[in-house]
């Protein structure tokens, strides 16, 4: 079954989309010029942009039909602008927790996925004066506590050396798989793309 | 006691001689506001003699109608005041902080006359002195009210953006930004009452005492008009924001 279904879809009138179908547990890289529309997608998929025309099934379902707080619960959306709170790595996934009305996961879940992410501190090291990657790298790695079925991510390795990059993809690949979640990346990144994707969509040709 | 010494008009000029060192020291410390001092003062002068004919007029014919019409253009000054200054407000917004402040400026004002000092609300000796002090410390509030939470919601746009993309509330993201803008609008007055009576006599007592009133009833006045201030800043503050904030974002959770 489809998780995932864009039908005849346009933003404005401005960005025309192709049909797509995405597989539950796919790896889907999006490619495209700058300002092809890429992030706009992502965000209509996540409904946090309205949709006006076309169509876009998750589930079958059309995401008009479904409530968005519950929607956006269920396909996170970890976008370019990454926020930190103030204070530590565990009082923001405390924070992020509390506005989403979640448990807040225990210290070891947190471990295990800053080491999926690829940060090294302990949970109680104060974020404040992150670098920009290992700042993404956190966000990154509070977006999955939420257990996602679908998880957006908007340039995840755009403030990362090649090396990191990888071992990241690679980890974040792993854990989709061990928990059936669906990927659906937007990156710049040649190398990565042809290495993790498993469908690779061109959004490129859609601007009119 | 006795009513004020009037002043005669000839010692009246006197006092703008005193500008002659505000100028000077603006000239030795190269302050280039020679011109806003002059138009500052021109104006001041103006606008206060026409108020003080038309007060003159009102208090000599009382007349219901003229204490509506005085109180409804301070209002709708008070509103086009606060709405020229915050222009990239929704029309919505707009809307709510118009009534935000004509409710919560007329329930205090009419609280004020007719209950505290038992008089009716179109005795225009009241109700125009008092409302002016009223609607003008709400004005001043809601701007700095609204002015505090369109900077910091466009100041924190990122924690915004994630937490919306995250799946919270617009609510429970926006609410915070609300709460701290309130806040930060009621600390000048809470401040200022503070301070009441020490390093200075507020306006309004210094100008009972100088007009014949016992400084015990002076006192009264002054901190009822405190209170009612204080009040009246919270309300439509609150009003503004509170209701405010829900027309930034659509029934489907995206914001506008």
């Amino acid at each position: 079954m489809h998780i995932l279904s864009i039908k005849s879809l346009n933003f404005k009138n401005k960005i025309f989309y192709k049909d797509v179908n995405i597989e539950k547990g796919q790896i889907v890289f999006l490619r495209g010029a700058s300002g092809s529309g890429k992030s706009t997608l992502l965000r209509l998929i996540n409904a946090t942009l309205p949709l006006e025309e076309g169509t876009i099934l998750y589930n079958n379902k059309d995401i008009r039909e479904i409530d968005t707080i519950t929607l956006r619960r269920e396909i996170i959306l970890a976008g370019q602008s990454v926020y930190l709170f103030p204070g530590t790595i565990k009082d923001n996934f405390k924070r992020y927790h509390e506005y989403r009305e979640s448990q807040v996961p225990s210290d070891e879940v947190i471990r295990s996925l800053l080491d999926t992410s690829c940060i090294d501190f302990d949970i109680d090291t104060v974020c404040n004066n992150f670098s920009g990657g290992e700042r993404q790298r956190v966000f990154i790695s509070i977006a999955l506590s939420f257990k996602p079925r679908v998880l957006l991510l908007d340039e995840p390795t755009s403030a990362l050396d090649n090396a990191t990059a990888d071992r990241l993809m690679s980890n974040l690949v792993t854990h989709c798989k061990q928990n059936y979640m669906t990927m659906i990346i937007v990156s710049h990144d040649q190398t990565i793309t042809e290495k993790y994707a498993e469908v690779t969509i061109d959004i490129g040709e859609g601007v009119k | 006691m006795s009513g004020a010494a009037s002043i005669s008009l000839v010692r009246f000029i006197i006092i703008y001689l005193l500008l002659l060192i505000v100028i000077a020291i603006m000239k030795k410390s190269k302050i280039n506001q020679t011109k806003l001092l002059f138009v500052a003062s021109i104006r001041m002068t103006l606008q206060l003699v026409i108020a003080g004919f038309i007060l003159t007029y009102i208090f000599k014919h009382p007349h219901p109608v003229f204490t509506v019409l005085y109180l409804a253009s301070m209002i709708t000054f008070a509103i086009h005041r606060v709405l020229s200054r915050n222009k990239e407000l929704n029309t919505n917004f707009k809307i709510v902080i118009g009534f935000s402040l004509a409710f919560s400026g007329l329930g205090i004002v009419a609280y004020f006359v007719m209950a505290v000092v038992n008089q009716s609300i179109f005795n225009p000796q009241y109700t125009i002195p008092l409302s002016g002090m009223i609607v003008g410390n709400a004005m001043t509030g809601v701007n700095l009210g609204v002015k505090t939470f369109l900077e910091s919601i466009s100041a924190e746009k990122p924690r915004i953006e994630a937490l919306i993309n995250f799946g919270a509330k617009p609510k429970d993201i926006l609410l915070p930004f609300v709460n701290q803008s309130l806040e930060t609008a009621l600390l000048p007055t809470l401040n200022n009452m503070v301070g009441m009576g020490i390093v200075s006599l507020p306006g309004m007592m210094t100008g009972q005492i100088l007009s014949g009133t016992m400084p015990t009833t002076a006192i009264l006045y002054q901190i009822s008009i405190m209170i009612a201030i204080c009040t009246v800043v919270c309300l439509s503050v609150f009003g503004s924001l509170y209701l405010g904030y829900r027309t930034l974002y659509n029934e489907r959770n995206q914001f506008l």
